[in-house]
This record gives structure tokens, sequence and C-alpha cells, in this order.
């Protein structure tokens, strides 16, 4: 379980006032997504969740134990790829794993390397350059590297946010899979209302600077859902409402 | 709607102008033609002054005389004469002094680039540093060092290797942020971030320093031995002007050229080898 727990920051050097006393719990195996205004410190939140920077105040704790710096259990994803681009797609998926255990125990881990590309449809292309990849064919590379060293809760900062429409619909099924499958915890930030809901068990509405949670969303919605719930007018109810808030979230 | 717009909507007249693609003049002609059109205007311009008599042919010999000593220096160069053994020195001097220059220029960008004592303390003194007028202390390192080679490459590295510190400094913080804290959020020592984010990223930077320094190590190597005496193509180069031998001197120049150049393609040519996934930089006239 992940807890936050009155957590504060304020970044000293600018004298920003970027997060105000959250308090939140992400039950196992939860996915949620969180929703806010641009600058108001959803990655600054998801930063000090990852033990990257301390927070003023407050803490969090993974599983009862606080976080005081980067955890192996924890996987991260940008919104953009950032993949290295003078290694391959396999050496960039096996990164992780040479970082933690070095080249050999990466070399050894190459069949579960090849094994995740193929899962995520890039069967093929362990030999690419991120160079001649895409950019949803990069960011499902970038997944790979997240995935390969099986962290219970992945970290997400608006990973989809640089694709077309399309391939952001098609990267959300296969995120969802991949989580139900591994019964992540997953903390998602995005900007789009659609791919909150459609991925999260609850969504976290925050506020502008300084950013509070000012509404948590339950989202029903059973599963597996497929892209075409997003037409349904349930659906549609909670967008509607997640709407609502965001702009009452701005008035505040 | 749509049969509103078909209604409202005229088909334009025949004769109705057209939004036509131009290509531009230097797009149409091939760049050989461009580069070789241009350097022989620039040759007939020097014919001009030579032929118009504006100077006197000792202080500006033709295009055809320098030729020809080019030729001659070359028969020297050959056989094995004394140009010969000048330019095989200088090369050596650039050689080393190149060699010098990019290794403590390396690490010295890398403590200036990757440290906050760099940042902070070092940094300062390297830009005092790099205003001093570098050529102006060749004859000190002459007086320490004598008329030997020594001398002659510790001028080359203190000229050449200035750019190399900035340009590795540059590349380092060029690191992507996320990237950087993604190597933190996996655990990455410094060193590691170091090794396999940072210094990959920096090399196109340090190329381009590199290859600074390569061109520079020859400004260096041939002011040492101007000033410094003691053999070598600019040694030669000061001897051949006293003796109003300017077309000897344009030769000499030539060679040197050949010699900046020389270095300068064959680091060209590693980087190609090592940075195979970043655009080679405008300055590259081989591959474009
Ligand atoms: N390293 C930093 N130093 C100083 N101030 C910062 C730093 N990082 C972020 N801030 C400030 O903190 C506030 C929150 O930034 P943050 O990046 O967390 O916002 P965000 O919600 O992720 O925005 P976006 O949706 O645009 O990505 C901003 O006002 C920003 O200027
Ligand atoms: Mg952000």
């Amino acid at each position: 379980m992940l807890r936050v727990e009155d957590l504060s920051k304020t970044y000293v050097r600018n004298d920003v006032h970027a997060l105000d006393r959250i308090n939140l719990t992400v039950k196992d195996g939860q996915f949620v997504s969180i929703i806010g205004a641009s600058g108001c410190g959803k990655s600054t939140l998801l930063k000090i969740m990852a033990g990257l920077i301390p927070p003023s105040s407050g803490r969090v704790l993974l599983d009862g134990t606080p976080v005081l710096g980067p955890r192996p259990d924890i996987g991260m994803m940008f919104q953009q790829a950032t993949l290295l681009p003078w290694r391959t797609a396999l050496e960039n998926v096996l990164l992780p794993i040479e970082i933690r255990d070095g080249a050999k125990a990466a070399h050894a881990r190459s069949d579960l390397a090849v094994e995740l590309l193929g899962l995520v449809g890039l069967a093929g292309f362990e030999k690419a350059y991120p160079g001649e990849l895409s950019g949803g064919m990069a960011q499902r590379v970038a997944i790979c590297r997240m995935l390969i060293i099986e962290p219970s809760v992945l970290l997400l900062d608006e990973p989809f946010g640089a694709l077309d429409e399309l391939t952001r619909e098609r990267m959300n099924e296969e995120l969802q899979r991949i989580c139900t499958e591994r019964q992540a915890t997953a903390f998602m930030v995005t900007h789009s209302i659609a791919e909150a809901v459609f991925l999260g068990d609850a969504l976290f509405v925050m506020s502008a600077r300084p950013g509070r949670i000012v509404e948590v969303v339950p989202i029903d919605i059973p599963r597996p859902r497929e892209f075409s719930v997003t037409t349904e007018p349930h659906f549609g109810e909670i967008v509607q409402h997640v709407r609502s808030r965001l702009d009452l979230g701005e008035q505040l | 709607m749509s049969t509103r717009a078909t209604e409202t909507d005229p088909s334009a007249p025949d004769d109705a102008p057209v939004y036509e693609e131009r290509v531009s003049l230097l797009d149409r002609v091939p760049r050989v033609v461009w580069l070789v059109g241009l350097g022989l205007a620039g040759l007939g311009v020097w014919q001009g002054i030579v032929a118009l008599e504006l100077t006197s042919r000792i202080l500006l010999p033709g295009p055809a005389e320098t030729f020809e000593e080019v030729i001659s220096t070359a028969g020297n160069i050959i056989t094995g004469g004394h140009v010969a053994e000048a330019l095989w020195l200088t090369t050596q001097e650039v050689v080393w002094g190149f060699l010098a220059a990019s290794a403590l220029g390396f690490a010295l960008g890398v403590v200036v680039g990757e440290t906050k004592f760099g940042q902070v303390a070092v940094m300062p003194y390297l830009v005092a540093f790099n205003a001093l007028p570098k050529v102006a202390f060749a004859p000190v390192f002459v007086a320490w060092l004598g008329f030997g080679i020594n001398s002659k490459v510790v001028m080359a590295t203190f000229i050449a290797f200035f750019p190399v510190i900035v340009d590795t400094a540059a590349g380092l913080a060029s690191a992507d942020k996320d990237t950087v804290m993604l190597f933190r959020s996996m655990g990455a020592s410094r060193w590691q971030t170091l090794r396999k984010l940072k210094l990959p990223g920096a090399l196109p930077f340090i190329f381009a320093g590199l290859k600074t320094a390569s061109v520079f190590a020859v400004v260096g190597a041939v002011v040492g031995e101007y000033l410094g005496g003691g053999g070598g193509l600019g040694e030669l180069v000061r001897l051949s002007s006293q003796q109003l031998r300017i077309d000897r001197v344009f030769a000499l120049i030539f060679y040197l050229s050949v010699v900046g150049l020389a270095l300068f393609a064959i680091v060209g040519w590693i980087e190609r080898r090592i940075v195979f996934w970043h655009r080679a930089d405008p300055s590259d006239v081989v591959s474009a």
C-alpha cells in the first residue's frame, strides 16, 4: 500500500508553494489517475513519491516503510520515452538490470526482454535504435524498460502525452492489460480526462497551485474495459463530473 | 451545408493565378558547380590583382607561380628533402599537442561539467585564462623547455585545449533532465550516470571540441616554431618570408593546412564511426 501523509512541498529556490498537505492512499493493485491544471504540482508529487526529491514536510510510506530515496520496487515512466539513442531497443529495456546488477546479469535476462518486447507488439524490433522507432514504439520500449525489474508500484507522469489519439488508445488498453496481469499498483498523471477515467479505479482531482486533492472520484466501470466504453453514457457522466470538479479547482 | 458550399463556390477561371513551386537556382545547379565556381572566381580575383600589377610580383606571387612552388615542394617532400623533415617535425608537434589538448581538455571538462567545485571554483579561472593572449607565451615556453619539440608541443596544447573543456562541459550539461531523473529512479550511481548517460550523450559535443582543437593545434605548433625557432614548417615560413620568397611561404602554408585538414578529417572519421546515432554537423563537408 502506498500512503502519502500530510505532504507539502515548497521549492526554496524560487519560493514556489507547489503542494499543500496532500493525503492519499493507493491500495495494492489499484490504479489511480490524478488530474489537475498545468503547474499544480503533479510531477512534483510523483517525484516525491518516487523518492527522487525530498518533501518539505510530511512523508511517503510504501508498505509501511518511509520512502527516503529511489527504490528498486518503484518503476517510473515519463512523458517522453527517454530512451538512450545509442542503445538498441533491447539494450534500452535491459538498462535497469544492467544498472542494478551489471552487464552480465543484463545479458542473462535478454530472453525476458525479448518476451516483453513481443508482449507490446515489438517483436523483430529488438535490434532497432530509437531513431528508427516511431513515438508510440519508443513509448512501448519505455514501458518494457519499466516492467523488466517487476516493480510493484508504477509511477507514470503523462506517459502517453506525446502520442497521437489512436496510438494512445491502444497504449491505454495495453497498460490496463499489463497492470491487471501483474496486479501492479499504479499512479498516473495525465491531462486527458478520458484516459484518466478509462484506466483508473479512482481519480484524484487536484486544485491549482498550491496543489491539494479536492476530490476523489471512484470509477466503478467493470474490467476489463475496452475502448468502446468511452462512448457509454455512464463513462460520459463521470467525465462530465470530473470536468466540473476541475473547473471548480481552477477557481479555488 | 455541403450543397450550399458548392452552390456559392464558382469554379476558378482557367487563367487564374497558380501557386507555383519555385526551385531556387542554388538547388537546380549541382553543388560541385558552385563549389568549383567559387574557387575559380577566387583564383580569378587573385590572378587579376597580379596581372594588373596592383602590387609587386615579389610581394604577391600569382596562382601559377604558387602552384609551381607547391609542386616543387611536393618533390622535395617525396624525395625526403629538408621540407619533408620539417613537415614530419611539425606533424609530430601537432599530433602530440592535439592528443595532450584532448586529454587535458576532456579531463578538465569532466571536472567542470560534473562537479559543483569545478563549476564554481575552476571554471572562472579557465575563462580568465582563455582571455589571455596565449601566443605571447611562446617565448616563455622556449625559455622553460628549450628550442626543441617540447616547447612547441606545449604551445600547441596550450592553444588547443580550451575548446575541448567548454564543449565537454556543455555536452555533459546537455543530458536530458527526465533521463537523469530516470537514472536516479533506477538507483544508478553517479559514476553509472556519467558512464552510461552523460558521456555518450556528450560525444557529439566533445567531437566538435576535438575538431576545433585539431585546427588550433596547428596554429599553436606553427606559432611555437615561428617564435621559438628550432625547425619545422613554421621556421621555414619565417626564413622564406625573410628572403621575400612569398611563393614558398604560400606553398608551405598550403602543406600546413594539409596537416590540419588531415587531422580534422581523421577526427571526423572517428566521430562518424562512434557517434552513429547523431546527425553530422554542418562543418562536416566530407559526408555532406
Ligand atoms: N526544480 C524546481 N525548482 C523550482 N520550482 C519548481 C521545480 N519543479 C517545479 N517547480 C515549480 O513547482 C510548480 C509545480 O510544478 P510541477 O512540475 O510539479 O507541475 P505539474 O502539475 O507537473 O505541471 P504540468 O502539468 O505542466 O506538467 C510549478 O510552478 C513549477 O514552476
Ligand atoms: Mg508535470
